[in-house]
């Protein structure tokens, strides 16, 4: 009876398998298994954005006969010291391929790389120094090794020169790099004489990126910025109101900035105040007890841990912004090359304020 | 006794599964999947808009709002956001406007070429937001502020415009937004 009743089910679950494999087979001939590479692969963890062959371009054209204006751009609403209303009027803001002469002749460019791209992204804490938070994370094309990147301002880059990922435009690929500016007339009450124009050639911002989290004890969210942006020219000029007749060209040749606003010590704080003002802090490191440092500074008289954590924020790189400019010239006058190197916040209050209040 | 019912019972049961499926399978050829692989998502969308926000001031008329051509009163929508438990709010304030675009389209690509030698190493499928070309602004404006209160309506209202962006026109904007996962575990 026993033996009878193991071989019944044995043959029931034989039959089970087989109903199994008869169901199971028309869906498994329409869907493919992804393989552990492909697998690996797919995460959906972060989006990636790529922009192919993008051109933006928005102005404010001179009035008609009749006064009308076909395009306007203007941004308003900020006052002078003095009381006196400020407004910019954007005559030209523009995104561009490589050698556009000043936004004169747009074409197209690719922003981001698909093996590199744009990201936004919920990033693991503690993976970049915030512990046990999720960050959510904005990012440029990220730098890369020496090894394989290009060169940050060299036009004819090959791989291999430096450290940037985004491409210099080649004879037969539209590249990486765009050419970005604005040109803006600055009006403080009546006064309308101020025509500005920055452009920048080739621009690249890699390795840039916006990290906000939240912080419990404050309640609040918090933040670190990271900007770096190079360009092998970034010119500033002024015009007559009409365009006409500009002033001599004021160059900044390999133009460099690493910015970091907060690290994960420090991180950046917004707020907006009880008066309605926007507040941007970054609180100061925090002020070791007495006796925690030895008076001779070194680490054989100090608390080891606390030795270290202040050792590792005062030489810790990434806290600390650059800038340099291979060089300066106004028209035909060279200034030579200026460099400010591991500027590091301590303590940093940003805060709008209200002239009409 | 039992055991053999059961088991006649199963055949039963496959011989059910096997007969009402071999109609389906005899009408319907399906495809290998070297047929499959040369069908490509070929629909798509193409997406013309007109937007207009508070053209006319909204629908909420009071001392505060709802009135465009009154100065003193706010026309426009309002967002407004709390960067802190206990702070302020950042507003997005007085949107208004119209914008209208022809031509955005949205498809999946599959990507295998170009980009500088990228698209052959990449050989996936992304998301392809195509670009209008031009997007036409019809007095677009929207105010960045900062306020103690979330409406304006809130008692000791206090509100820091800190600029206002006016935008008219067509606006150049070409390419395509190319949208894929991306593995960062």
């Amino acid at each position: 009876m026993s033996s009878q009743s193991i071989t019944a089910s044995i043959l029931r679950a034989r039959l089970l398998v087989g109903v199994l494999a008869l169901v199971a087979v028309p869906a498994a001939a329409e869907l493919k298994g992804l393989s552990e590479g492909e697998m690996a692969r797919i995460d959906g963890a972060g989006l990636g954005l790529v922009f192919e062959n993008f051109k933006f371009s928005h102005g404010t054209d001179a009035p008609d006969a009749n006064g009308e204006q076909a395009r306007i751009f203007r941004i308003s609403g900020i006052k002078s010291t003095d009381g006196r209303d400020v407004d910019i009027t954007v005559n030209h803001l523009y995104i561009s391929g490589a050698g556009s002469n000043y936004g004169e002749n747009l074409s197209p460019v690719n922003l981001g790389r698909l093996t590199n791209p744009w990201e936004i992204d919920v990033v693991d804490g503690n993976t970049i120094g915030v512990p046990d938070k999720a960050v959510l994370q904005f990012s440029a094309p990220s730098q890369v090794a020496a090894a394989e990147g290009y060169d940050c301002f060299g036009a004819s880059a090959s791989a291999g020169t430096g450290t940037c990922s985004s491409r210099p435009a080649t004879a037969d690929y539209i590249g990486e790099r765009a050419d970005i500016g604005i040109q803006m007339n600055v009006a403080v009450g009546d006064d309308r004489s101020a025509n500005i124009n920055i452009h920048a050639k080739s621009a690249v911002i890699d390795g840039s990126y916006l990290r906000l989290w939240g912080d419990d004890n404050r309640r609040q969210m918090v933040g670190q910025f990271k900007l770096n942006f190079y360009s092998p020219e970034v010119s500033i000029n002024a015009c007559a109101q009409d365009g006409s007749s500009c002033g001599s060209r004021i160059i900044l040749s390999n133009f460099a900035l690493e910015l970091a606003l907060g690290n994960e010590l420090q991180p950046m704080l917004f707020d907006v105040d009880g008066s309605g003002n926007f507040v941007v802090e970054i609180a100061a490191i925090r002020q070791p007890t007495s006796g925690e440092i030895g008076a001779d500074g070194l680490r054989s008289s100090s608390n080891a841990e606390s030795w270290d954590f202040y050792n590792s924020y005062y030489t810790n790189p990434d806290y600390r912004s650059n800038l340099s400019i291979g060089n300066f010239s106004v028209a035909d006058r060279d200034f030579g090359s200026a460099r400010v190197q591991g500027m590091l916040i301590q303590h940093l209050n940003i805060q709008t304020k209200d002239l009409s209040q | 006794m039992t055991h053999r019912a059961g088991i006649a019972g199963f055949g039963l049961v496959v011989a059910f599964l096997a007969t009402s499926s071999s109609p389906v399978l005899a009408e319907l050829a399906s495809l290998g999947d070297d047929a499959l692989s040369d069908v490509s998502g070929q629909g798509g969308i193409y997406l013309s808009g007109d937007v207009s926000i508070n053209e006319m001031g909204g629908p909420v008329e009071n001392y505060h709002f709802g009135r465009c051509d009154d100065a003193t009163r706010k026309c426009g929508a309002r967002l407004a956001w709390r960067l802190k438990e206990t702070g302020g709010w950042m507003v997005l304030d007085d949107i208004r406007g119209n914008f209208s675009f022809e031509g955005l389209t949205l498809r999946v690509r599959h990507v295998d070429s170009g980009f500088g030698g990228d698209g052959e190493l990449f050989n996936r499928d992304v998301l392809e937001l195509g670009l209008p070309n031009t997007v036409r602004f019809n007095d677009v404006h929207f105010k960045i502020a900062a306020s103690n209160t979330a409406r304006p309506t809130d008692p000791g209202f206090l509100q820091t415009d800190i600029f206002t962006v006016e935008m008219r026109g067509e606006v150049v904007m070409e390419g395509n937004l190319l949208v894929f996962p991306t593995g960062n575990p």
